[in-house]
């Protein structure tokens, strides 16, 4: 996926949208060099812009500041959410970001994770309206006026 | 924000951390909310909806009360 950079119109939309392309080509949040390298800046100038985005919700950041944990609904690390979108596999950080990575890349995906009490598999076929019907529930145990206090435990 | 296979489940995975069941979502409501929140985020000009968005988002699909209101300070 290749998006279109010369219709950012500020430095941090630039970083974003870097970030997301890299992370749409490849299934993984790129390191910060990389993402400097895709808008050839500096990295001083990414972790900036990181900092930014951070503040606006847009990203998680680990406390080097530097590594991206969530750029949602895309994770930085393995999750036991799995979603595979025209053969790449991408982690997102909840059940709600599994169905919504199928949701952002405007592509049918397949959605792999598991009940959390019986551990049960799930796989979940997500087209472009939405999930074949299911049964399956989704939790949440953190009030959304709290989701941003602690976005990993959340 | 986990997934389940039923509710009796949930209650069972709340009752062994002895924490309070929240509200259920369907899987047609978490689509709803996951074409919401990220349908543009790979786009120039995409946001978060705003709290007060949100609030009408999650009414909008049925989710509705102190639980689902981002300025809600009941849970303090």
């Amino acid at each position: 996926m290749s998006l279109d950079l010369s219709r950012a119109n500020d430095f941090d939309t630039v970083v974003k949208l870097a970030l997301y392309g890299i992370t749409a080509e490849s299934g993984r949040i790129p390191a910060i060099d990389a993402a400097a390298d895709r808008v050839r800046a500096t990295p001083a100038a990414v972790k900036e812009a990181y900092l930014r985005l951070r503040a606006r919700r847009l990203l998680w950041l680990e406390a080097d500041s530097v590594t991206v944990r969530m750029a949602p609904p895309f994770s930085g690390v393995p999750t036991q959410h799995h979603v595979m979108v025209d053969g790449i596999e991408y982690y997102a950080n909840c059940a709600w970001d599994a169905l919504g990575i199928p949701a952002a890349l405007h592509r049918p995906g397949l959605v792999r994770s598991r009940c959390e009490q019986s551990l049960a598999p799930l796989e979940l076929n997500v087209g472009l309206e939405g999930p074949e019907p299911s049964p399956w529930l989704f939790h949440c145990l953190v009030p959304a006026a709290k989701w941003w206090d602690d976005l990993v435990f959340t | 924000m986990l997934f389940f296979r039923s509710e009796e489940l949930i209650d069972e995975w709340c009752r062994t951390r002895g924490v309070t069941p929240r509200p259920i979502v369907r899987m047609d409501q978490l689509w709803q909310l996951a074409v919401t929140w990220y349908s543009t985020r790979l786009e120039a000009e995409s946001r978060r909806p705003a709290p007060n968005e949100m609030r009408s988002i999650f009414e909008g699909i049925g989710l509705a009360g102190d639980f689902w209101d981002p300025t809600a300070d009941a849970f303090a």
